[in-house]
């Protein structure tokens, strides 16, 4: 993109009036409004993002680590010295919550923006190209939907990919393998929304001029189905969270000793009576990250959808206004 | 004598409260409806909008009010306020008064009693306004069903049929149980005024009912609508931006601008005598399809005012060649116009203003432009644009496994014409004509079309390299309908122009300096270069359109409608401004537009198509003034002209129907099934229209004129395809209004 302020600094000086002028808004700075008048949204964010900062400070708050057996403290209930307490192993349980946020997290956003980025690609290639490109690309994610994924992750994850296992860290195994089996709803929709933008105008424009397919694609389907693609990052976010748990859980997921939320809650839903904070503390955190992501989900949606009916806030003030002067005289 | 616009003693301020009392008390007797002091507000990012601020008006029964404004002048809110259909996000103050009960502040469920009963309303887009899952008959007999409990189903089923008769919609007995889709818009529009007049209401209100439709059809549906209005006796608000259409049909006239009546009276104070500029320039900036004299369309220079902010002077001051420092005191309020009560003009110099002010001085129009090439002979100016026999079919197939040809869609059937350098040509045309499809088939040339398509010298057949490809699209680019959906709404105005230039391979320097220019070039400020196009207004954004489409420097710009999505004001702009680049730049243009007007104002030469057929050519002047095709004369005679007194003398000639499908397209000639001329020709003659297909031949200098030329004159430059052209008009086609049957009770 070029920025053409440097040429003319009388052109800044406009824009900053017009923006200051509040007369015309752009369009994030809507967008962005309305997400804050959502408080749902914005406890939602909070939360989210206290739980990032946790998970990648929260180890340097003790002295303990994931790996270290406390063999004075074999499970025993939060104390002043472990906050969470400890396993049944005398691990201390605060160490691995926070390894384990930070490993959630890391698959949940990467599975979340690559897979939707991988989707808006191949959806928008076929909508551009059609068909027969668009037939044998959409057999190809058929075949991909038909695919039992709960198996070939059992497999990736056990005993066929044993030489996998041996270079892979388990967590980025799991993410290749979630990748590969998560992007194809995403790509279906995007295919029929670009499909509707390519009846634009201003694709046909750039098709008249002779622009290459490659950058009509890039420069003008990916960009303007955005918000959408926004909106099915934290939706993909939360999925991979919760499949990664959901697979740690039935253990072929992530294996011991790397530490996730899934691997933690799997590991003692056998000890819920005996030892319940090991349980109940791993759960907590899992629903407080899923949780906060619904909540942004849905002032995002709120946010980005042209036909909302969040409205604007004059109307708040005015009656502000309105009963602070009845109250005046 | 005509119903009374606007409340009270004027020139007394009076409170709201004070003129609600004297409309409740002292409103005229008679009048079905009365709005008083209407204001409406809403909400938005920016703050609160007052869309409409203080509307007043009384409703005559068997009366036509027109309300006439630019987009955003709060005709629709108007509307919308009255029938109760407004968001509850909405603020609504004043009063509403249907035969003195008040509708405002009447709950959702209490309005439904009145509206579709005593109000009903047609509204824009026939397309949506029908429920596609019910018959038509279903929805017809809903209407009367909510507010006739007691009416029998045969009785509901037989008033279903009289309507669908009364609108004219062939054997309506059987097309009850037809579905929405089944008909054209035209006939959606039909059977949306069916069940406007169902339940034979007191006040009808029709929000630009054809502004979706094609002339001829816009004609029929004007028919049906004044038709309908004479049935039932009710008061029409007829809302429009096209002053032409109201010309004909209306009593009185409302000018609105900024949300507020800025200009009232009888229709023909208003157009004869205009006292407000707004409206003056509103008139100027029509092109009229009649006349031939070439002269600049008067454009509004600016933008309707932020409703934000109420103004603090008038609020047509800034866009006003007149204003002065007086106008900026305040907002002029309605005041009757020196020697006329009913005439009400919203300016504080409407006294000095009248029929005799000359319109392009108030508003300085530009002077006509002269190109280089007007001055040097068709013949000898190089082709830029040449199609030979272009044709495309689309086979119509059916059956869902085995596909079985049952038919061929001649889109367009055997177009040949060439484009001269500097001049502009046009296509004209119902929808379904082939228009668009031309342009596709000169935009797409490919190889293996069907017609020989050469652009700059150069034929789709040797279109095979890269190259040759790109060395005829920068000869040729598209300017399209809808500026909005022109522009990536993600673009600054930068990248938009620098798109079509990086394409050419030119360096960041050089594109910088030629943005500039083109900035200039189509009279936008260069400094605007970092804006998105949703930061501009329709007209400058169709400025920017026709900026990308000015960067490769084409000999050809193909123009799509440029101008229909423009309000009228702004159109004029546009327009003169096509035509200033066009004699500056020597370009030439392949105009698409349904509007005759403009295509009479703008063009040098001009295609009438019908059915994928060019069935009349020829030089401008000569096929509007004295066209021979009987096509192009129905065509030219459903155009409103937005002069009442001619409007309602003038001959129109209705054509039955819509376009044929191309299933049962006739044999010989395409237009027979809706000939005015093949309907009134005896048998023998019939005969040869239906089985043999009429050429395209030039028209020859008649006998007399020949003679006094003594000697063969050359063919003049008009052609048609007819074997009758001057065949009797079939009578039943024939509409002309007499003055005295409309003010008939």
């Amino acid at each position: 993109m070029t920025n053409l302020n440097a040429v003319d600094p009388a052109a800044v000086a406009q824009d900053a009036h017009l923006e200051n002028a509040d007369v015309i808004i752009g369009k994030n700075t809507i967008i962005f409004r309305r997400f804050l008048r959502n408080r749902t949204a914005v406890a939602g964010l909070v939360i989210f993002l206290a739980l990032t900062i946790f998970s990648f400070v929260g180890g340097y708050l003790t002295q303990w680590d994931k790996e270290t057996i406390d063999p004075f403290n074999i499970g025993m209930p939060p104390s002043a010295e472990h906050y969470l307490g400890t396993s049944q192993a005398g691990i201390d349980l605060y160490a691995m919550t926070v390894e384990g946020t930070r490993i959630s997290i890391l698959i949940g956003l990467v599975v979340g923006l690559v897979s939707v980025l991988i989707a808006a690609v191949y959806g928008c290639t076929m909508a551009y190209f059609g068909g027969k490109v668009d037939k044998v690309m959409l057999f190809v994610l058929e075949a991909l939907i038909m695919m039992p994924a709960l198996l070939v992750v059992a497999v990736a994850t056990s005993g066929g990919g044993a030489g996998l296992k041996r270079d892979l860290p388990s967590w980025l195994l799991l993410i290749i393998v979630l990748l590969v089996f998560s992007w194809m709803g995403t790509a279906r929709l995007i295919r029929s929304l670009s499909m509707s933008l390519m009846q634009r105008d201003y694709v046909k424009a750039a098709q008249y001029m002779g622009v290459p397919p490659r950058r009509i694609v890039w420069r003008h389907l990916v960009p303007n189905i955005g918000s959408l693609l926004v909106l099915d990052v934290t939706r993909g976010v939360t999925g991979a969270i919760l499949a990664e748990v959901a697979f740690s859980f039935i253990g072929i997921g992530i294996k011991v000793p790397d530490v996730s939320l899934g691997v933690l809650i799997g590991g003692a839903t056998s000890q819920v009576q005996t030892f319940p904070w090991m349980f109940w503390v791993p759960l907590t955190v899992m629903f407080l990250l899923t949780g906060s992501l619904a909540m942004m989900n849905d002032g995002l949606r709120d946010a980005f959808d042209p036909s909302s009916s969040s409205s604007g806030t004059a109307r708040k003030r005015k009656a502000l206004k309105n009963r602070a002067e009845r109250n005046a005289p | 004598m005509s119903s009374e616009i606007a409340a009270g003693p004027a020139g007394q301020p009076q409170s709201a409260v004070e003129r609600l009392h004297v409309a409740g008390l002292h409103g005229p007797t008679g009048a079905v409806l009365s709005v008083r002091d209407l204001n409406v507000s809403f909400n938005t990012e920016n703050g609160v909008v007052h869309a409409v601020r203080g509307v007043d008006f009384d409703l005559l029964p068997g009366k036509t009010l027109g309300i006439v404004g630019e987009s955003g002048s709060g005709k629709s809110v108007t509307s919308l306020a009255i029938m109760g259909l407004l968001p509850a996000t909405a603020e609504i103050s004043g009063s509403v008064r249907l035969h003195g009960k008040e509708l405002l502040g009447l709950s959702d469920k209490a309005m439904c009693a009145y509206r579709g009963n005593e109000l009903s309303m047609v509204f824009q887009d026939p397309l949506s306004s029908l429920t596609p899952v019910y018959t038509v008959g279903t929805q017809i007999v809903e209407a009367l069903a909510i507010h006739n409990h007691g009416m029998s189903k045969q009785a509901k089923e037989a008033r279903a049929v009289e309507l669908l008769a009364m609108v004219g919609i062939p054997s309506p007995k059987d097309r009850l149980k037809a579905f929405p889709h089944e008909f054209s818009g035209g006939m959606r529009q039909r059977v949306m005024i069916a069940i406007a007049i169902a339940n034979n209401p007191r006040v009808l209100i029709a929000d630009e009912p054809t502004t979706a439709l094609d002339v001829t059809i816009q004609a029929q549906v004007l028919e049906v609508l004044h038709a309908a209005q004479e049935e039932t006796g009710a008061a029409v608000v007829m809302i429009t931006h096209d002053l032409g259409v109201v010309a004909g049909m209306a009593d009185d006239i409302m000018v609105m601008y900024a949300g507020k009546p800025v200009e009232t009276g009888a229709v023909e104070d208003i157009y004869y005598n205009p006292r407000m500029p707004y409206t003056m320039g509103l008139l100027g900036a029509v092109p009229r399809v009649d006349v031939a004299e070439k002269s600049s369309l008067v454009p509004i220079e600016g933008i309707p005012p932020n409703l934000i902010h109420t103004p603090a002077g008038c609020s047509f001051a800034p866009r006003c060649p007149l204003a002065s420092e007086a106008c900026l005191d305040g907002e002029p309020a309605l005041a009757p116009v020196a020697g006329s009560t009913l005439h009400r003009a919203a300016c504080i110099k409407s006294g000095s203003l009248g029929g005799d002010v000359d319109v392009h001085d108030v508003f300085s129009a530009p002077p006509v432009p002269v190109s280089s090439f007007d001055a040097i002979p068709r013949e000898d100016r190089t082709t830029v644009l040449q199609l030979k026999d272009v044709r495309k079919h689309f086979p119509l197939t059916k059956g869902a496994l085995l596909k079985r040809r049952i038919g061929t869609v001649k889109a367009v059937d055997g177009l040949s014409f060439d484009i001269r350098e500097g001049e502009c040509f046009s296509i004209v045309g119902e929808s379904g004509s082939g228009k668009t499809t031309t342009l596709l088939e000169i935009m797409e040339f490919h190889k293996d079309q069907d017609g020989e398509v050469v652009i700059g010298g150069l034929s789709n057949k040797q279109a095979a390299d890269a190259r040759t490809k790109s060395a005829m699209r920068r000869e040729l680019q598209m300017v399209f309908q809808d500026p909005t959906g022109a522009l990536d709404p993600r673009f600054t105005v930068y990248e938009v122009l620098a798109e079509p230039l990086q394409n050419a391979g030119m360096d960041r320097q050089a594109i910088k300096k030629r943005i500039m220019e083109l900035m200039k070039l189509v009279g936008l400020q260069p400094d605007h270069v970092n804006r998105f196009p949703n930061q501009f207004s329709g007209g400058q954004r169709q400025r920017i359109g026709i900026a990308r489409a000015l960067a490769v420097n084409p000999k050809l710009v193909v123009l799509d409608e440029p101008v229909s999505a423009l309000d009228v004001s702004v159109q004029a702009g546009v327009i003169n401004l096509l035509d200033k680049l066009r004699a500056e730049l020597g370009l030439s243009y392949l105009l698409v537009a349904h509007d005759l007007s403009v295509v009479r104002h703008i063009s040098n030469r001009v295609a009438v198509m019908y059915l994928g057929k060019i069935v009349e050519i020829g030089e401008v002047d000569r096929v509007f003034d004295n066209p021979r095709h009987p096509y192009t004369r129905a065509l030219l005679s459903a155009i409103p002209v937005p002069d009442p007194r001619l409007e309602r003398t003038r001959e129109r000639i209705i054509l039955r129907g819509d376009l044929p499908s191309p299933l049962d397209a006739p044999k010989g000639c395409n237009f027979a099934t809706r000939c005015p001329v093949f309907a009134a020709l005896p048998a023998a003659k019939q005969e040869k229209c239906l089985t043999l297909e009429p050429p395209l031949e030039p028209v020859v200098p008649s006998a007399a004129a020949q003679a006094l030329a003594a000697g063969p004159l050359p063919a003049l430059d008009q052609g048609f395809a007819c074997f009758f052209p001057d065949g009797e008009l079939d009578e039943d086609m024939l509409v002309v209004h007499d003055p005295a049957d409309r003010h008939a009770p």
